[in-house]
């Protein structure tokens, strides 16, 4: 890890640490502020599940965006913190908190693991291993229905405690803060991890292998790094998902919710970390505000994750850019 | 001697449909190099289009051919649609594998909001049962063990011996090279998926007269499909077609012998396997082309 503490020198283009920093806590203030503004719990609900879809989106784009890592399983390691918060807590009677942390390191193990696999593959075939990996832990944990209740998957799973403080009847406060304070820990690392040398030797990877491995960056050992960095904060969020829905299933694998996070991601801009927790934003609050058309929301939604994939390749983060430099355009040299 | 045949008869069942699934992936990969992840739900949908036309009055002779038919058109439109427009783009692959998904959820729920969750089933193809060799099968899984080899000879001869299809092995081999000698590439794409959906949507068919059918019958035949063609190597038809066999086989073994519960598992464990050995598939030659 001693690459991750020699800060690169500054780059023309790159936003410097204390104007990103300063970006960071203003933005962050603000969103802790928004209970103060959204009083009812179904608001708050939302926003709870904007900030954990947050940050398993942008957890993806470390491996997908800047890694260039095709990894078709991250939702997997989500539905493993799951099932390892769920199992733990309710099973075995461990304390949540720690059922909480366990999540995060056992999603870390499982994509250590799927990463021996794929050291040697490209493109097109890390897709089909993942893809495969994540249909693999869905059918063992629908086998060991002893366990994990199968299909029917586990109710009554604990939540989180502060103390004594009634978690059900505060109106979601205390959930809303940890979930948040969950999205700013795993933001700052993320950040942390593509501006530091880990970082750059990722990225460089992905845009030229041959000679970023000339260069003696070690492919084998970064994209562990790269794979298991992005699967910690993804696990907890999954624990942290189960603690909040008080209860576990199958569903967490399938095809629609990873659909919806990889659009996230590919919506927000990749290789940009901010552009995946924007994207959150905007697709759910958007999938909401459609709740009542009940198929057709699942319709209009892909319909609109295609014709932003034809019109907007580069995602919203594209989108805001281009419409930036416009209006950059027209202030500089008045027409 | 039961259970042998019983094993074998099985694993040509499941391996002439993953035959027909993975030779499709396979097809699309070749000629435009994009994974189609929507190819589930062409299987789904070849089933239902058929339903409708049986119900409808039509007779099976003339209403499977026509579904058939129809989904060459739909996986025609889904080409134009959804992965034409993105040609060229630096990130295609990961940008179609996104597009074919959506496609696929709102072509899924397109099909859940017409014909509705209740399950349905096609007429078989032959109606009876017989036994051979001590198993006792119909004749509608007999029909399909000897129907899928006639079309993946057809696909062969036509991809070996057709102008066409030379054309579009072409474009499979050199994208660039077929511009020049000016071969219309935009409309051999469109072909391409074409077939493919053909393909799927004739397993979907076969499959609706044995199982019921819903709408989301093509994920687990995607799942298996994409095994296929990782395990027999993605860059040709041969291979994809021998795997599937192969993968039936073990299919049908390992659930005798360890379960239905440890098979997918199992298998997995063959993928990797086969993947550190041999990352290009066991079947595969190390260039790209269809042959």
């Amino acid at each position: 890890m001693t690459l991750l503490n020699v800060a690169i020198p500054a780059a023309p283009g790159r936003v410097t640490w204390n104007r990103e920093a300063i970006g960071f806590v203003a933005g962050f203030l603000l969103l802790a502020l928004l209970p103060l503004v959204f009083g009812d719990s179904y608001s708050r609900h939302v926003l709870i599940m904007i900030f954990i879809y947050a940050v398993v989106a942008s957890n993806w784009d470390l491996s997908l965006g800047y890694g260039g890592v095709f990894n078709f399983g991250h939702l997997a390691l989500f539905g493993i913190g799951v099932y390892t918060y769920s199992l733990l807590a309710k099973l075995a009677g461990v304390d949540p908190w720690i059922a909480l942390v366990a999540g995060g390191v056992i999603a870390t193990l499982a994509a250590v693991l799927v990463t021996i696999p794929i050291l040697r593959l490209k493109g097109i075939y890390i897709i089909l291993v993942t893809f495969g990996f994540a249909q693999l832990v869905m059918q063992v944990i629908v086998s060991q229905s002893d366990l994990t209740g199968g299909t029917q998957g586990l109710v009554r799973v604990p939540g989180l405690y502060i103390f004594d403080h009634n978690m059900i009847r505060d109106g979601k406060i205390a959930y809303f803060y940890i979930a948040l304070a969950l999205l700013v820990l795993s933001t700052l690392f993320l950040r942390l991890f593509v501006r530091s040398r880990a970082g750059a030797s990722i990225v460089a990877l992905r845009d030229n292998e041959e000679y970023a491995i000339s260069r003696g960056v070690s492919l084998v050992r970064q994209r562990m790094v790269t794979l298991a960095a992005s699967a910690f904060f993804t696990g907890i969020a999954g624990a942290f998902y189960a603690a909040y829905q008080r209860n576990a299933s199958i569903d967490v694998f399938g095809m629609s919710l990873a659909t919806i996070i990889l659009s996230m991601v590919l919506l927000g801009g990749t290789a940009t970390i901010y552009g995946a927790i924007v994207a959150s934003f905007v697709l759910t609050v958007f999938s909401e505000a459609m709740a009542d058309f009940g198929a057709w929301r699942l319709m209009i939604s892909a319909l609109l994750i295609i014709v932003i994939m034809l019109v907007y390749p580069s995602g919203l983060v594209g989108m805001i850019r281009a419409a930036w430099t416009a209006v950059a355009d027209r202030i500089k040299r008045p027409a | 001697m039961s259970v042998f045949s019983d094993i074998f008869f099985g694993g040509l069942f499941q391996g002439s449909l993953y035959a027909m699934m993975a030779v499709g992936l396979a097809l699309v990969w070749t000629t435009i190099g994009v994974f189609n992840f929507s190819h589930g739900v062409f299987m789904m949908l070849g089933a239902y289009f058929a339903w409708q036309l049986v119900a409808f009055g039509l007779p099976v002779v003339i209403a499977f051919p026509l579904a058939v038919i129809v989904m060459a058109g739909a996986g025609w439109i889904l080409q134009a649609s959804v992965v034409r427009p993105l040609i060229g783009r630096p990130n295609i692959v990961l940008v179609v594998v996104i597009t074919t998904l959506a496609a696929g959820s709102l072509i899924e729920n397109g099909a859940l909001t017409v014909w509705g969750p209740r399950s349905k089933q096609l007429p078989s193809l032959i109606e009876g049962n017989t036994t051979i060799a001590g198993v006792g099968v119909s004749l509608h899984q007999i029909a399909i063990i000897v129907i899928t080899p006639l079309i993946l000879a057809a696909l062969w001869s036509f991809l070996n011996r057709t102008r066409l299809g030379l054309a579009l092995r072409a474009v499979a081999q050199n994208e660039d090279a077929s511009h020049l000698v000016g071969l219309n590439v935009t409309a051999l794409y469109g072909l391409a998926f074409a077939i493919a959906a053909s393909l799927a949507g004739l397993a979907g068919i076969f499959m609706g007269g044995y199982r019921f059918m819903n709408p989301s019958m093509g994920a687990d035949p995607l799942l298996k499909a994409l095994i296929v063609v990782v395990f027999g190597g993605i860059s040709s038809i041969s291979g994809p077609i021998f795997a599937a066999y192969l993968i039936g086989f073990f299919e049908a073994a390992s659930n005798y012998y360890f379960g239905l519960y440890w098979t997918p598992a199992l298998l997995f464990l063959v993928l990797i396997a086969t993947l550190m050995v041999r990352p290009e598939g066991i079947f595969a030659s190390r260039s790209r082309g269809l042959a």
